[in-house]
């Protein structure tokens, strides 16, 4: 049987719990106030917010498990809400059609970075890189400027499938992170992405299709930043071509503190999403400290490398990878 | 007066002893073979003599004075060059950037003087008849070439000793004849040749002395003008052959006379029988590439072939175009008597095909994964599964203990094992599918003789439940050892079959090394 111990996203899942427990603490308000932190309404702030990381992180800790690298979610992100905003608002299309128009294009995104990877073989790098590029190029083609409010044209008092707007992204990055979490450990495709992360010859010389999952490797990762371009359209209301401006950094830092490693072959879904929360605890809570408001970034980066120093530490302890 | 004298020279690599009291002496303007099996300890004594490794013992002689050399440049220094068998160039650089790599000639402040390397590039491009202009790039050179730009590297710094390692394995015999008037060129000069080679024409066409080293330890040095191949070939091959088949031994089925083909219970008899096989699992036909030439051969099921040859013969490339990571040009692979061109290891595999490949560390074992994933991983594959059983955690214990892997369990990572249980467990892998051909390339690599031992347990098995089993292996004595008939291979050809009781270490020594020779 596996200990608790042994669970890798168990030390994810402590330095968030110690980072919530640190702000509740610090932020504790004087006399009978409300705390300004640690209170119901700002839980569901810090998760709204949290989710459009996260669930682009879910696709980001994908590829760097497969040996990979995505740099256009931020991109993606931008273009799909620009898209859907565009065919909603100008286009008078439904939300259903213009939200599935707008994935569709996130993942021809993610499928021009399959075949830049796995076809022409460039490095995920600079293929990722090309079409961060081009997707966001595409989204200040698209708006000239302009910026899409799709929330005011929704009916007041509108949900999907019967939950308020607020928590849609937050249950869907929850959603994701489970169906993506067990496709990655109880299925063929999962390990096969781990196999090609941690030593691709061997997993074309073991019978992978390596080319195949690599490709879906990268679909997934677009498709999945184009789900959180459309909640950020549709649950915040905002698509613009500047939006999402260095999240990729951000998706890809969150993925890291959840256990990813950019050398390939190690990681976990759920890992990235709770680094997402970690960073979307850190940006909500570090503005409420008085003088703080300059130091967040400078934070923020510490806290990177702390973490994955201690990660690193403590594996070399245990002796395994 | 001896330009270069090997002193009692000892070297090891972990518990494994790659010279030991090696002492020889190479005459000043000579060209002096140093000949041997692989494995024999040439390279090493060449990176001795190259600055490369130190001795641990013993002392490297120059000119008659002890030197100790402890970086390359101490032996360019010395006017001592290597041209080492693996090319070691800057592919980014052009070729009068590569001549002159690390000993640039600088003016003031370290200035480059391009002009100045590019006209000494010019001069020892001309003296090595080499058509090429100094500011070609290096990657858009053809081998050939690039194998004389390491020779042009090492007279640049004024080498008065030049060893080369195995030079020619890339070579066509056009440009091996180049090479060899350069060489010759050389001698006139003055220049000392070492040359390492296992390919004894070229010995005999080049140098005046050869010595021979077995094992790493000297054997002899021959005057070749008074020595024949035969020879050099029982000089390099010459062990107690018994030995090594006593231990490794099985009892050796005769080819030659009727009888029921292959099964376990003749085996634990120790009869011999018959092989010619019933069923042909593996066949075959003009198999060609730019590796290998016209290969037609047949393994039958419950056949255990050796394939030997010697590094650069074709045999590595032959295993991996059967089951698709490498193209061929023409011919027939037949498996089961039905005709098939697989084009991926998956193809292979869902045909029942493995190939077991040489390097555990690059191509075999995933040092990310669990040995539970490891080991479930390629059959799973084979099967197009989607779901990860939870069965197989008590396979992949079933596994281990079959094969007598030694582990903590399932669940740690492959980097704990020992190398010869690594070894065992990148064999397992493959067999977890219920392979009936299985390709294995240098199955005992590296590893112990307890290890080997067992390894070679594993493929006897296998083959006694009708696996058709094709070995490739330099280690001699091991495929004499285990395989029913032995197939040479050099240059690409299929030089000769001898049936494993009619084989010795000669005989195949000759057919593998020699050109002329007939079985």
């Amino acid at each position: 049987m596996r200990r608790l111990w042994d669970i890798r996203e168990l030390s994810t899942v402590v330095i968030l719990v110690l980072e919530i427990a640190f702000f509740a603490w610090y932020l504790w308000p004087e006399g009978a106030r409300s705390h300004p932190f640690f209170n119901v309404g700002n839980a569901l702030l810090v998760l709204k917010y949290s989710s459009i990381y996260g669930i682009a992180a879910i696709g980001a800790a994908i590829v760097i498990i497969s040996g990979g690298i995505d740099l256009s979610p931020g991109a993606v992100i931008a273009l799909t809400g620009v898209v859907a905003g565009a065919l909603f608002v100008d286009g008078h299309w439904s939300l259903l059609a213009s939200t599935t128009a707008a994935l569709l294009v996130g993942a021809a995104c993610g499928a021009a970075s399959a075949v830049l990877v796995v076809i022409v073989r460039l490095p995920p790098f600079i293929a990722t890189l090309g079409v961060m590029g081009i997707a966001r190029g595409a989204a200040f083609i698209i708006t000239e400027g302009r910026y899409y409010d799709l929330s005011k044209d929704l009916p007041p008092g509108w949900r999907l499938l019967g939950v308020p707007l607020d928590w849609t992204s937050p249950l869907l990055m929850v959603a994701l992170a489970l169906v993506f979490q067990v496709l990655m450990t109880r299925f063929q495709w999962g390990r096969a992405v781990s196999a090609i992360g941690g030593n691709q010859t061997a997993a074309l010389y073991s019978g992978v299709r390596v080319g195949l999952v690599q490709a879906s490797v990268y679909l997934i990762s677009a498709a999945l930043a184009a789900l959180s371009g459309i909640a950020l359209a549709v649950v915040q209301g905002q698509g613009k071509a500047d939006l999402a401006m260095g999240y990729e950094l951000d998706i890809i830092a969150s993925a890291v503190i959840g256990g990813a490693s950019l050398a390939g072959g190690r990681g976990s879904v759920v890992g990235a999403v709770l680094g997402a929360l970690i960073f979307g605890v850190l940006r909500n809570a570090l503005p409420q400290i008085p003088g703080a408001t300059f130091y967040d970034r400078l934070i923020v980066g510490l806290v990177v490398i702390v973490i994955v120093v201690m990660d690193q530490l403590l594996q070399r302890r245990k002796g395994t990878l | 007066m001896s330009a270069v004298r090997f002193h009692h020279v000892d070297k090891s690599f972990g518990a494994v002893a790659a010279l030991r009291d090696v002492s020889f002496a190479i005459d000043a303007g000579e060209a002096h073979a140093i000949v041997g099996e692989n494995g024999a300890g040439k390279s090493t004594l060449l990176k001795i003599l190259a600055g490369e490794l130190r001795p641990d013992r013993g002392e490297l002689r120059l000119g008659g004075e002890p030197v100790a050399l402890s970086r390359p440049r101490d032996a360019l220094a010395r006017g001592i060059g290597l041209v080492h068998q693996e090319m070691i160039l800057f592919p980014n650089l052009s070729v009068s950037g590569n001549i002159f790599a690390g000993r640039e000639l600088t003016g003031r402040f370290g200035r480059l003087r391009e002009a100045a390397m590019r006209e000494r590039a010019r001069d020892l491009l001309a003296r090595l008849h080499l058509p090429v202009s100094p500011d070609t790039a290096v990657e858009s050179l053809p081998i050939a070439y690039r194998q004389l730009l390491q020779v042009a590297r090492a007279l640049a710094f004024d080498c008065r000793t030049l060893a080369l390692d195995e030079p020619t394995t890339s070579l066509t015999a056009a440009e091996a004849d180049h090479l060899f008037r350069i060489l010759g060129d050389l001698k006139r000069d003055g220049v000392t040749v070492i040359y390492v080679s296992h390919r004894l024409p070229e010995v005999f066409r080049l140098c005046e002395r050869a010595t021979v080293l077995r094992d790493g330890q000297f054997v002899r040095t021959f005057r070749t003008a008074d020595a024949s191949s035969d020879e050099i070939v029982q000089a390099m091959v010459g062990r107690a052959l018994n030995v090594a088949q006593g231990f490794l031994g099985r009892p050796k089925r005769d080819t030659r006379e009727g009888g029921s083909p292959a099964s376990s219970a003749a085996l634990k008899g120790g009869a011999t029988f018959k092989r010619v096989p019933d069923r042909a699992a593996l066949g075959l036909e003009g198999f060609t590439s730019r590796s290998f030439d016209h290969v037609s051969l047949v393994v039958g099921a419950g056949e255990i072939v050796g394939l030997f040859g010697l590094v650069g013969s074709g045999r590595t490339e032959l295993l991996e175009s059967i089951v698709g990571l490498r193209s061929i040009s023409e011919g027939t692979l037949v498996i089961d008597g039905r005709t098939c061109r697989f084009r991926s290891p998956r193809e292979a595999a869902r045909a029942g095909v493995v190939l077991v490949p040489e390097e555990r560390q690059r191509q075999g074992l995933f040092f990310n994964l669990s040995l539970r994933h490891n080991l479930a991983l390629p059959a799973a594959e084979a099967r197009r599964a989607h779901l990860v059983r939870s069965s197989e955690r008590s396979d992949a214990e079933a596994l281990l203990r079959r094969w007598r892997i030694a582990a903590p369990s399932t669940r740690v990572t492959p980097n704990v094992l020992s190398g010869g249980n690594q070894q065992k467990l990148l064999t397992a892998k493959w067999l977890a599918l219920g392979p009936r051909v299985l390709l294995l390339d240098e199955p005992t690599k590296g590893v112990d003789v307890g290890a080997k031992y067992e390894i070679h347990g594993i493929v006897r098995e296998m083959a006694a439940s009708g696996v058709a089993c094709l070995v490739v292996s330099s280690d001699l004595p091991e495929l004499l050892a285990l395989a029913d008939r032995i197939l040479v291979m050099r240059e690409g050809r299929i030089r000769g079959e001898l049936a494993a009781v009619d084989a010795d270490e000669e005989r195949v020594m000759r057919l593998a090394a020699t050109p002329e020779a007939v079985a």
